[in-house]
């Protein structure tokens, strides 16, 4: 409740931002509910004329050329205030994307896991759409919803003010009664919602892991398990909306029950000479032109529910704190060489957990290889996202070659940098595309020639359309090891890194394939300075230098071969290694 | 535009399964409809009757107009509500039908055809059949059915009092019922179905920016994605900026109508008044009745256009439903011997016609309680090897026979009933850890319960989670680490007791301590089973085995004893 709670007041705030517009076209609406009241009351004017004076057409054609040429005019008042606020919603949810990529920007990849998982990343990206319908029809029908009856009902008073009484006593009720059956019923709604959106979510679930429910033999159970949930779901709905509606009956009621009431009364003051047919027709005829926005509005709620579930997870993302922010603002220009990178004294926590480095202090020679070891989990792969400036550490100091990495431009200091993440994102789009990633200019040859030296040639051949073949996901028609080598070959079109980091290259990967993938990133190493995450032991053997992760920092650091005689963790994770 | 019946007949075929509901939510809508315009006209016509006593001073019955005015009233707001429900339980029950049925059809579809399309694309389209639902039934059928009753009842109407109305006003309304939406659909088509592809595109250039944040940065590629976003954004709103002033146009020219028409009742009326050939209260009555025909009629032009783009949404949904599943399951499972064996002969397979041979003439025999591993570089056919045997994917030559009959005669279900399978990349659902163990067999007690949990060694496990057996194991099993999902994978495996175990790369990505804890656990699954353990790197689980198979380039390069293959890693190369 809470969140809905943040949601409607993040909504409110935001919305702000378009009250100018909605002003215009809540001015527009006004203006076409004056060329309606002049409608109605030159129709009542004819009619009565008809009626009572026995006026002939010819005596008629002024007031049905007035009647004639008000409709553009109604029309095109009623044009334009939806054109001004369609327009100004779709700058406003168009602004609210943008500023969802500049949040994301802010939190860095690291925050932005933290704030975000999965599920609430769909739940953002199908949010920023949910939000139109709400800026667009609903804000500039809660004006008009105001505005207009108030207008009407003014209208009306002067003409009969007993039946602009009838009209102005139910139409506070209107709402009175609304929010006295609506909100017990809107925060059931609410809880229908919240519980149409699980079943979107489970069944979304069902069908990620549709393979694995095959190979269990579950499918059908589950497909079972859908068709009750959905009828459980449409039984307490129904249950739900039945008082829900209530609502929604009261409105039609009261609007209904006036407009008979105003017509008799009307007909009854007529037939005693209390009142002109003229004015009671005008009456008559504005009487459900005054409930109508209001039923217009009720008809929109659901636009509102749409954008207080959309509103929730932005809401959420925006007042994550920025608990250790990417780099950012940086100026200094970064060394064109490879550069010496020293890491002094790190403590590093992420979010809502302990530090996973602590007292860290690890040097990495320019030009050369150093490989570090450890436990899954000990932090290695934090290190590699503070060297990228993903995150801030909490304590002790980055420098490239002397400078504090916090000065340099990140954006020219990730450009020296090549990385092999531990799972590389598969974009939208075709296998050639992903790789042009890593550089757009790179030419079809390019690519071949990368393709041949990670050992991704054999899948080109495989893929009916080669380059061109789109990929799935999770990069779906590529193996484990095809996705690794996808991730290799960009770190070779990046000619201009100075910097490796490898988070264990050689994963999925077999042995033969493993050694060959070694031996390319070891030329590919050369005059650069590389930090190696290594399980296998197989690169730590040839590093220039390996390093033990243990326990927030680093307890050995030397020559592979030095720490071997010397019979210390390393040693015992080698021993590990090669035991059968 | 030719295909644009298809999928509307499609989705009406599925609805036929409510179409009770949904006529009773038309008929209601109806009712509502017929007490809204009965009650404006027949108010309209009672004032001017009234009116015209009190000016004559004759006599007038005003108890039947009264009591029709609050009939009409009763109906209308009753009927409103009864409508709103009847349309909601119908489209509830609808919905609820489609889902399971999108679900039923997608199921063989897992994972041969399935495994090109990214879930933001999946999730996209699945929603859009919500909306083609709603749209096609609340927002054309119904307001269709009841705009062309309460037109047909208006022209009876006009017909019977004012016979040279009647046609003009017909005109009209075929005007704003039928010619302006033919317009708007038409005018709007192009826009509705881009605006359909290009907002499924930005959906995926979001995801991208968002899920590939990390890479993007690191590559230099975050400002190019961005500006990517922002032109298809701009292009898309330019596109939803035209089809809502087409709407509005539409809704203004209907409304252009509905003027038309008072104006043609006027013109014609007055002179019959005059020539006395008119009731007046039927003038009055007649064009309060037009208003309200119109009330009905203006929402039309805008809904269609709209319509080709909810078409194509729901074409989209067909599309993904009618995709061949990529096996033909025979209708009975011939009678397999039991515990089975398995035997490759000569199998080649390759996923599209031009593709080259992923398996290229496997021989391969796994006999009842045998302990075979294939070992194979990465690209080697191993995968396939595995899609093959499960009956995932079609086998172009050759043959796999499975318990003594071949798999063509054989139900998938009933092969993959025998085959426990632990995978290295495996679903871990959104539920508790009781749910996901109960996947494999729902009918498990406690007790197998727990002992399949004490042999995946996972009893520690369960004994630190806060609910137990209850705690949700969060989206894709976010909530526990790469070794414990292993464990829980393998103690579903456990449960689900089939005669053949099969090990997909069981330990990768698991640091070599955490491998080694899980061999045990592996070793405990296997005991009793034939066991067939896929791999690129044998290291550490050899002696789960008694015999290699090494894969080469989609066949088996040779097959040698477990102790002999160890003997050749023990000189220091463990490929071979």
């Amino acid at each position: 409740m809470t969140q809905t709670h943040e949601a409607g007041a993040w909504l409110r705030r935001e919305g702000a931002a378009l009250r100018r517009p909605l002003r215009r076209a809540a001015a527009l609406s006004v203006l076409q509910a004056l060329a309606l009241v002049a409608q109605a009351w030159l129709l009542a004017w004819i009619l009565n004329a008809a009626l009572f004076a026995h006026a002939t057409l010819p005596a008629c054609v002024p007031a049905l050329l007035a009647l004639l040429l008000l409709a553009p005019l109604r029309l095109a008042a009623q044009l334009s205030a939806r054109r001004v606020a369609h327009a100004a919603a779709l700058g406003w949810s168009a602004a609210i994307r943008t500023r969802l990529l500049e949040r994301t920007r802010a939190l860095g990849p690291l925050g932005l896991r933290a704030a975000a998982s999965g599920e609430l990343i769909t739940r953002l990206v199908d949010g920023v759409d949910a939000l139109l319908p709400y800026a667009a029809r609903y804000l500039p029908q809660t004006l008009t919803a105001a505005l207009v009856p108030l207008l009407l009902v003014a209208a009306v008073f002067p003409a009969d003010w007993i039946s602009g009484l009838i009209l102005l006593f139910t139409a506070p009720l209107i709402p009175l009664f609304m929010s006295l059956v609506g909100s017990a019923a809107e925060r059931a709604s609410r809880q229908r919602y919240a519980e149409l959106s699980r079943l979107g979510a489970a069944f979304i679930d069902a069908l990620s892991g549709l393979t694995t429910l095959r190979e269990l033999g579950a499918a059908e159970g589950v497909a079972a398990q859908l068709a009750d949930d959905g009828e459980g779901y449409r039984r307490a709905t129904m249950q739900v909306l039945r008082v829900a509606f209530l609502s929604a009956l009261v409105l039609e009621f009261f609007a209904t029950v006036s407009i008979a009431v105003v017509a008799v009364l009307i007909g009854f003051r007529l037939l005693w000479h209390e009142l002109t047919f003229r004015d009671g027709l005008f009456v008559l005829l504005l009487a459900p032109e005054f409930y109508a926005p209001l039923r217009a509005l009720g008809a929109l709620r659901h636009a509102r529910m749409d954008a207080l579930a959309a509103a929730a997870p932005m809401a959420a993302l925006e007042q994550a704190p920025l608990h250790s922010p990417p780099l950012a603002g940086g100026t200094a220009p970064v060394p064109d060489a490879a550069p010496q990178v020293s890491l002094v004294g790190l403590r590093y926590a992420p979010v809502g957990r302990g530090p996973v480095l602590d007292g860290l202090d690890l040097e990495l020679p320019a030009g050369r290889v150093t490989v570090l070891v450890g436990a899954t989990g000990a932090g290695k792969s934090s290190l590699l996202n503070l060297l990228l400036g993903f995150a801030a550490p909490q304590h002790g100091h980055v420098r490239i070659d002397g400078a504090e990495l916090t000065t340099l431009d990140p954006d020219a200091w990730r450009a020296r940098i090549a990385w092999v993440p531990q799972q590389a994102h598969v974009f939208a789009g075709t296998l050639a595309d992903n790789l042009r990633l890593a550089r757009p200019q790179a030419e079809r040859a390019d690519l071949d020639a990368v393709a041949i030296e990670v050992g991704l040639a054999a899948a080109l051949t495989r893929l009916p359309r080669g380059w061109d073949t789109v990929l799935g996901e999770h990069g779906e028609g590529l193996s484990g090891g095809e996705l690794q080598r996808l991730a290799l070959a960009r770190v070779l079109l990046r000619r201009d890194a100075r910097v490796l980091l490898l988070d264990e290259p050689t994963a999925h990967l077999d042995a033969d394939s493993a050694r060959r993938i070694v031996e390319v990133l070891r030329a590919a190493a050369r005059g650069r300075t590389v930090l190696w995450i290594a399980h296998r032991l197989d690169a730590a053997l040839v590093a220039d230098r390996v390093a033990v992760l243990h326990g927030g920092r680093i307890v050995e650091c030397a020559p592979p071969a030095d720490l071997l005689r010397a019979g210390g963790a390393f040693a015992a994770l080698h021993a590990a290694e090669y035991a059968s | 535009m030719s295909a644009s019946p298809a999928p509307l007949r499609r989705l009406l075929g599925l609805l036929r399964a409510q179409q009770a509901w949904l006529w009773a939510g038309l008929a209601l809508a109806l009712l509502a409809a017929l007490g809204a315009a009965g009650l404006m006209a027949t108010s309209g016509g009672f004032i001017a009757a009234m009116a015209l006593a009190g000016a004559s001073g004759a006599a007038i019955n005003y108890f039947t107009p009264a009591a029709l005015i609050r009939g009409f009233a009763i109906l209308r707001s009753g009927g409103r509500y009864a409508e709103r429900l009847a349309t909601h339980e119908a489209t509830l029950r609808a919905l609820a039908d489609l889902r399971v049925w999108l679900f039923t059809r997608l199921i063989p579809l897992a994972p041969a055809r399935l495994a090109a399309l990214r879930s933001a694309e999946l999730f996209a389209r699945l929603r859009a059949d919500i909306d083609a639902l709603e749209h096609v039934y609340l927002a054309v059928l119904v307001p269709t059915g009841v705009a062309a009753v309460i037109t047909l009842l208006t022209f009876a109407v006009t017909l019977a009092t004012l016979p040279w109305a009647a046609l003009p006003l017909l005109a009209l309304a075929v005007l704003a019922g039928v010619a302006l939406p033919a317009w708007t659909r038409r005018r709007g088509a192009a826009d509705a179905v881009a605006t359909v592809n290009e907002a499924a595109q930005q959906r995926d250039l979001l995801m991208d920016a968002l899920r590939g944040h990390a890479d993007l940065l690191a590559l230099g590629a975050d400002g190019a994605l961005r500006r990517r976003i922002d032109a298809l954004t701009r292009q898309l709103d330019a596109r939803r900026a035209r089809l809502d002033r087409l709407q509005g146009l539409g809704q203004a020219a209907a409304g252009m109508a509905a003027q038309g028409a008072v104006l043609a009742l006027l013109l014609l009326g007055l002179p019959a008044l005059a020539a006395h050939a008119l009731a007046p209260p039927l003038l009055v009555m007649l064009v309060l009745l037009t208003l309200a025909l119109f009330e009905v009629l203006t929402p039309l032009p805008e809904a269609l256009a709209q319509w080709q783009g909810t078409l194509t949404a729901a074409g989209r949904v067909f599309a993904l439903a009618d995709m061949p599943p990529a096996i033909v399951e025979p209708a009975h499972s011939a009678p397999m011997t039991l515990p089975p064996a398995i035997r490759f002969e000569g199998v080649r397979l390759r996923y599209a016609d031009a593709a080259s041979w992923a398996l290229d003439g496997i021989d391969l025999e796994l006999a009842p309680g045998a302990r075979l591993a294939v070992v194979g570089p990465s690209g080697a056919g191993k995968s396939s090897l595995i899609g093959a045997l499960l009956k995932f994917h079609p086998v172009q030559q050759g043959r796999i026979a499975f318990g003594g009959q071949p798999l063509d005669a054989l139900r998938g279900e009933d092969v993959r009933a025998r085959i426990a399978v632990v995978a290295q990349r495996t679903h871990l659902f959104n539920r508790s850890l009781l749910d996901n163990l109960l996947l494999a067999r729902p009918d498990a007690d406690t007790a197998a319960i727990e002992r399949a949990v004490h042999r995946a060694r996972l009893d520690a496990f369960v004994a630190q989670l806060p609910q137990g057996y209850d705690t949700v194991l969060g989206e894709g099993g976010a909530r526990v680490s790469g070794g414990e999902a292993r464990r829980i994978v393998i103690a579903r495996a456990l449960l689900k007791d089939a005669p053949v175990l099969l090990l997909d790369e069981p330990t990768e990505g698991l640091d070599a301590i955490t491998a080694r804890d899980l061999c045990t656990a592996l070793a405990e699954a296997a005991r009793g089973r034939s066991l067939l353990l896929i791999t690129h790197r044998l290291a550490g689980l050899e002696h789960l085995v008694d015999e290699v198979a090494v894969l080469e380039a989609g066949c088996v390069a040779r097959r040698v004893p477990a102790s002999a293959y160890r003997a050749t890693l023990a000189q220091g190369d463990p490929a071979r």
